[in-house]
């Protein structure tokens, strides 16, 4: 009976990014995304599902669900049957209503030799994810008789979860004095014909992890200050080729894992973005110099003391008395505005990294590679996302539109570099359209 | 092993162009591999269905208990006029200007529109029988209703059309405004016995015809829309 009562009464906040996303659900978009691992040999259904069932309780962050208050949204934990795994789809990032799926937000499907994880961003972010699907996938092997030991991201199922592990860790961090400015100019923005509801097409490259990393050390900069570049030169090109009424910044959206600067053990979201930009209005820049101006803006801006600026100004208004009393209506109907008409303006594509996957030494033989995907873009246009594991880097192009410029030119500009890529798709391609490139 | 000749990405084997440039893949020496799985499943998702009788539950209800009890007051209590209908009628409009939410993605936005048509025709038709006399419903509302709703009709499927730019919407919404004006002028002054000319209609109706024309000559001629576009260049 006081289990019972303590079950009832353990609910939480949600965390500072955890607030936004609600906000932005609508019928046709959810800010879902998605990771997955692929293994050597072909995934049991049943034990995958009987991984889940022992795995999820140690994460209580993930085990809830949404509901609504006066005044803010908050979560309880969710003791309903679920997550089921299901077999994989074509179309992955769907919607995820919150009263759906028992109300877990959480989706776990199997294709081949494939286990993918859908997570609604309000839970974690992608380390967050990143830490249970390790975790899923070390129980399983260890139900297909394999001994794998926790650590690396694999955590231990016999100890309770810790109170850090649940932490707003960007309470504890926000401290600075001046708050970053938050109003950017707009950026171009990738325009194309809408996919038909619900479509999500997919261009996956694989690359050779050596021969990237050999190339950005030959230009002096990191794999994602590299591949950030890359991504600009495309966005650059795709601008011109479109032959614009009058031209913007080329700007993206990269979210930085702030468990790098601020230490935390939090499985809840930690992250703040920055803008990495180019003005094609001072003059044609070349390759080597968005290299050298990404390189400089990522130095000068990724450190403690601008991202703690920079939560601190989200925190502040989030902690404001003002605020905290308005209802939770008009919050969602300001909040959606300023999104719709500010924030998704002011970047013309996102781009994630999550780096390099580690995994415990006994589990490295049973896995092929992690893929992540970043899910739906609110507007049209193409997000991209990087994870690495051993030799394999994997750059995802999530997009609801039917064109691929901006993944051409991309991978083009690597085949051009002379890095090897391999491309895998989930389009439907007629090959009887001859589209003018 | 295939690579594309365009973009020099190696291509996996179930793809028969390159999904970047949509060039076809011709390897005498591998002819790709169309019969084994590929690396996305085939199946396709569906949003989960979301539980929402219970407001749709709820919202009709209430509507009902609110005609019910009133049209139970009108016929006991406050007998002076025939008020309930007003509210029974007024409840029948916004459950039927509700259906859309309480089935959503089930019914075709068409024929929710024209059961809106319907239930506005239908409280005005009330009010007619209330207050009758001078044939206003039939000469006026109703036809002013049926065609408002046409137009609407009309509009809402441009706008739903994959092929509609916001050029060829504005040319629909601009004719739609001008038939109308010129059907309240005609119409009214059928009812008024008034002889069958055009007067302030024709204003709008000129307006919205150069409109019109003007925008359908920029739609037809790439040539010039892009002049129109160098010459408005910011």
């Amino acid at each position: 009976m006081e289990k019972k009562i303590n079950e009832r009464k353990t609910w939480y906040k949600l965390d500072l990014s955890a607030n936004v996303y609600p906000t932005l659900q609508r019928r046709n978009f959810s800010n879902v995304y998605r990771l997955s691992i692929v293994l050597k040999e072909d995934i049991d259904p049943g034990l995958l599902q009987k991984a889940v069932d022992l795995t999820l309780p140690r994460f209580p962050a993930f085990k809830v669900a949404l509901h609504k208050g006066l005044f803010w949204r908050y979560f309880e934990p969710n003791n309903r049957p679920g997550p089921f795994v299901m077999p994989d789809i074509v179309n992955p990032c769907m919607p995820m209503s919150f009263k759906a799926n028992n109300g877990y937000l959480l989706r776990l499907y199997y294709y081949r030799r494939k286990i993918s994880l859908e997570t609604f961003h309000s839970l974690s972010d992608g380390n967050g994810t990143l830490c249970l699907l390790r975790t899923i996938t070390a129980v399983y092997l260890r139900l297909k008789g394999h001994a794998i030991p926790d650590g690396n991201g694999v955590m231990d199922l016999s100890e309770a979860p810790g109170r850090e592990e649940m932490e707003d860790a960007y309470l504890r961090y926000a401290s600075s004095k001046v708050k970053s400015p938050r109003k950017r100019g707009n950026a171009y923005r990738v325009r194309g014909h809408k996919e038909p509801f619900y479509t999500l097409n997919i261009i996956q490259g694989l690359i050779p992890t050596d021969q990237i990393l050999q190339l950005s050390r030959s230009y002096k900069v990191s794999v994602t200050e590299y591949l950030n570049a890359v991504l600009l030169y495309a966005l650059l090109q795709k601008q011109k080729s479109d032959r614009v009424f009058r031209e913007k910044p080329v700007t993206l959206a990269m979210p930085v894992n702030l468990r790098r600067f601020f230490p935390s053990k939090t499985l809840r979201n930690f992250i703040t973005m920055v803008y990495p930009s180019i003005d094609p209005r001072m003059g044609d820049y070349t390759f080597e110099e968005i290299l050298v101006q990404v390189h400089h803006y990522m130095r000068y801006y990724i450190n403690s003391k601008f991202l703690n600026a920079d939560i601190t100004t989200n925190v502040a208004a989030q902690q404001s008395f003002l605020i905290r009393l308005v209802p939770l209506f008009l919050k969602d109907f300001v909040v959606r505005q300023f999104y719709i008409r500010v924030q998704d303006h002011q970047s013309s594509a996102g781009l994630t990294n999550l780096g390099v996957v580690q995994v415990p030494e006994e589990m490295k033989e049973h896995v092929e590679r992690f893929e992540v995907l970043m899910g739906q873009p609110f507007s049209p246009r193409t997000n991209c996302a990087v994870i690495s594991y051993g030799n394999v880097l994997s750059i995802s192009f999530t997009s609801s539109i039917v064109e691929t410029d901006v993944e051409r030119y991309f991978f083009r500009k690597l085949v051009q570099d002379g890095i090897h890529v391999k491309i895998e798709t989930n389009r439907n391609i007629n090959p009887d359209i001859n589209r003018k490139l | 092993m295939s690579y594309c000749v365009n973009c020099g990405v190696e291509l996996d084997k179930s793809c028969s162009v390159c999904p970047l440039c949509n060039t076809k893949v011709i390897n005498p020496n591998d002819p790709g591999d169309s019969i084994s799985p590929g690396p996305y499943p085939s199946r396709q998702g569906y949003i989960d269905s979301v539980q929402r009788s219970d407001i749709s539950i709820l919202m009709s209800v209430i509507l009902a208990a609110t005609a019910l009890v009133c049209g139970l007051l009108n016929l006991f209590v406050f007998t002076g006029t025939h008020w309930g209908l007003h509210v029974i009628a007024i409840c029948m409009i916004l459950w039927v200007f509700f259906l859309p939410v309480f089935f959503p993605g089930k019914l075709h936005f068409g024929i929710s529109l024209l059961l809106d048509g319907l239930s506005i025709s239908l409280y005005l038709g009330i009010i007619a029988w209330l207050h009758p006399g001078n044939g206003w419903y039939l000469s006026v509302a109703l036809p002013l209703t049926a065609l408002s709703v046409i137009l609407i009709l009309i509009f809402a499927f441009s706008l739903k059309s994959p092929r509609s730019s916001i050029l060829f919407l504005a040319v629909i919404l601009f004719a739609a405004v001008g038939i109308l004006t010129v059907s309240i002028e005609l119409l009214v002054r059928h009812y008024l016995k008034d002889p069958m000319m055009l007067s302030w209609s024709a204003v709008v109706l000129t307006c919205c015809v150069i409109i019109d024309v003007t925008l359908i000559t920029i739609l037809r001629r790439t040539r010039l829309r892009e002049a129109v576009r160098r010459r408005m260049h910011i």
